[in-house]
């Protein structure tokens, strides 16, 4: 039994990386740039994850820490004349310190008063990106740039895709990495049970911080590489509106899952695509599908194989273990 | 030098006095049983040493130290464990990673060396689960270590709840009613093993608990509690003939 799900677990690790070398190869350069697209979205679902899905905290502000390490890594590269892969990371340092300013009334808040305060920073945010129009070109946006490896810059979509899957690759590893030691399991304690975590001598306060930084430095990393993708950063990308769009993610896919992250991210990036067919019901039909998901899957995209199998055999009454 | 004591500790909850005016001592390695009729105080008194709730009045020692008002989590790193009545359990976790989460205090490895999966991460873990997993040997729950916690029956529960806090290492470790869901054979049992745990490690134990037989056999001195007050302190065999305790729990009293 333990053999049997190792093995499907290797042999869907393997057609993972296989499907994500091939990829950009499989369809024409739209296609390599969605690719790209969904690499920024699984940075951005994976640290969103640790943040909701497993330490509990409601972020609606998400997209707020995206435009942070936008704005602060295409700065530094454009107009400060920084090596991309410095500013990159520079861009994801800010955006996490601005994470544990977050952290701070999320200290004291929770539930509904937590998504209130996120709320109120992701308004604060558009505004100072409006009032600042020097730096970040204001509501007209923000010309970026392709970044360069070894003198060569990263014109074509293929080029980028295959530079900045390995950063994208080791950053859902740390994830797993993380959840796999004492930082994931403080991470549920507090969600699930403040009390007894701290009957642990496990900090609530700075377990939240840990995780308000991881996310808003995911996030960070996401948005400096998307600008790259796109070459241009529209203020427009980073409201209310993104923000949810990135909670659907990890809804969909599975909260509290590094894999659910993935698959959430790969497939409503993919999605609105799809629907390009419907034209003017493309809204409509993506709200109805992702009902369908939630109503269908609540446990996500990532428990679908659990789902069909259950279905397939008589249900076992709930995972009830040989008594010793 | 005071290891453990309470120093005229009161509980109040708007007009209700669920702790007045408590003192007691405790001297290192003692095992304490707090009895006392339904809503007598005996979880409010847990709650106020384990930082869940403020002491209206008193001083709470720890080393000679007030840690009275201290946030529980900075209380739990002084070395004071609990366990829940209606118990606490990270339910979406398999039991063994309930235990594991206990050890974190514990763990040589940090948050850098986990990102990486360093190999002192690795080590760590590996020692992690096999310490975690030899609490759950010692409570006979090696059977139940992959399930998930919320899947299993209360009885268990009690149990894991009784190893994770034993693996938080604690020095003085509150136990409110660990073994109500139990028979009388897995109390017995689960009881026999805390208090080897216990002895073995030095762990001075305050035990709430509804079972006089268990309590009596358990022991070294008990403390009644009635009302939030005090009624009665000694060995089990004074307390047994004290007679406001015969009162307190025949109901006879004014
Ligand atoms: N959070 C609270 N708010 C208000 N009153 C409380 C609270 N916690 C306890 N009380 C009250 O304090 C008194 C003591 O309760 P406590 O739970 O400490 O008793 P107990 O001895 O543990 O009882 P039991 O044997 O039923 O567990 C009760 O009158 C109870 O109603
Ligand atoms: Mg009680």
């Amino acid at each position: 039994m333990r053999g049997a799900s190792d093995l499907r677990k290797l042999a869907a690790m393997a057609t993972a990386v296989l499907a994500a070398l091939a990829a950009p190869l499989l369809f024409g350069t739209y296609g390599a740039y969605l690719c790209n697209l969904v690499l920024v979205n699984v940075v951005i679902a994976v640290g969103l994850n640790l943040l909701t899905g497993n330490a509990g905290q409601i972020s609606l502000c998400n997209s707020s820490f995206v435009a942070i390490g936008a704005y602060v890594c295409t700065w530094l590269f454009t107009q400060q004349g920084l090596s991309f892969w410095l500013a990159l990371p520079a861009g994801g340092a800010v955006a996490a310190a601005f994470g544990c300013l977050l952290a701070l009334p999320a200290m004291r808040l929770s539930g509904f008063y937590l998504a209130l305060a996120t709320l109120g920073f992701l308004e604060i945010t558009e505004v100072v990106i409006e009032q600042f129009p020097d730096i970040t070109g204001g509501i007209r946006g923000m010309l970026a740039a392709r970044p360069t490896l070894f003198g060569v810059t990263l014109a074509t979509d293929r080029a980028l895709y295959y530079t900045i899957l390995p950063i994208v690759a080791v950053l859902v590893v740390v994830a797993r990495n993380l959840l796999a030691c004492d930082t994931g399991r403080a991470f549920n304690a507090i969600r699930v049970s403040p009390l007894a975590a701290q009957t642990l001598g496990i900090s609530p306060a700075r377990t939240k911080l840990i995780a308000f930084a991881l996310a808003a430095f995911y996030a960070g990393i996401a948005g400096g590489l998307g600008a790259a993708v796109v070459g241009f950063i529209d203020p427009a990308e980073f409201g209310a509106g993104a923000a949810l769009r990135e909670v659907t993610f990890i809804v969909v896919g599975g909260l509290g899952s590094v894999a659910g992250s993935v698959i959430g991210a790969i497939v409503l990036t993919l999605l609105p695509e799809l629907l390009r067919g419907v034209q003017e019901y493309a809204d409509l039909v993506y709200a109805g599908l992702l009902l369908g998901f939630l109503m269908l899957l609540p446990q996500g995209l990532v428990r679908l194989p659990e789902t069909l199998r259950r279905g397939r055999a008589p249900a076992s009454p709930a995972g009830e273990p040989a008594a010793p | 030098m005071t290891f453990f004591a309470l120093q005229d500790v009161s509980v109040r909850f708007g007009g209700v006095v669920a702790v007045a005016d408590i003192s007691l001592e405790l001297a290192p390695g003692e095992i304490r049983g707090l009895i006392g009729p339904n809503g007598a105080g005996k979880t409010s008194l847990i709650n106020v040493v384990s930082g869940m709730v403020a002491p209206s009045a008193g001083r709470i020692v720890l080393d000679d130290r007030d840690i009275a008002g201290q946030p529980a989590h900075r209380i739990a790193a002084l070395g004071v464990g609990r366990t829940f009545q209606n118990v606490e359990i990270f339910a979406d976790q398999t039991v063994l990673a309930n235990v594991m989460t206990g050890l974190h205090r514990h763990l040589p490895h940090g948050f850098w060396s986990s990102a990486l999966m360093l190999p002192g991460a690795r080590r760590g873990e590996t020692a992690a689960r096999r310490e975690a997993g030899e609490l759950l040997a010692a409570f006979g729950l090696a059977g139940y270590r992959d399930a998930l916690a919320g899947a299993v029956p209360f009885g268990i529960l009690k149990r894991v709840d009784l190893a994770r806090a034993l693996a938080a290492r604690p020095r003085l470790l509150l136990l409110d009613e660990p073994t109500s869901g139990m028979s009388e054979t897995e109390a017995a049992a689960a009881i026999a093993t805390a208090r080897a745990l216990a002895r073995d490690r030095g762990i001075t134990l305050i035990v709430v608990e509804h079972n006089m037989r268990v309590i009596m056999a358990l022991a070294d001195r008990l403390t009644v509690l009635d009302q939030g007050l005090k009624i009665a302190e000694g060995t089990p065999e004074e307390v047994q003939n004290d007679p406001r305790v015969i009162d307190a729990y025949l109901g006879s009293a004014p």
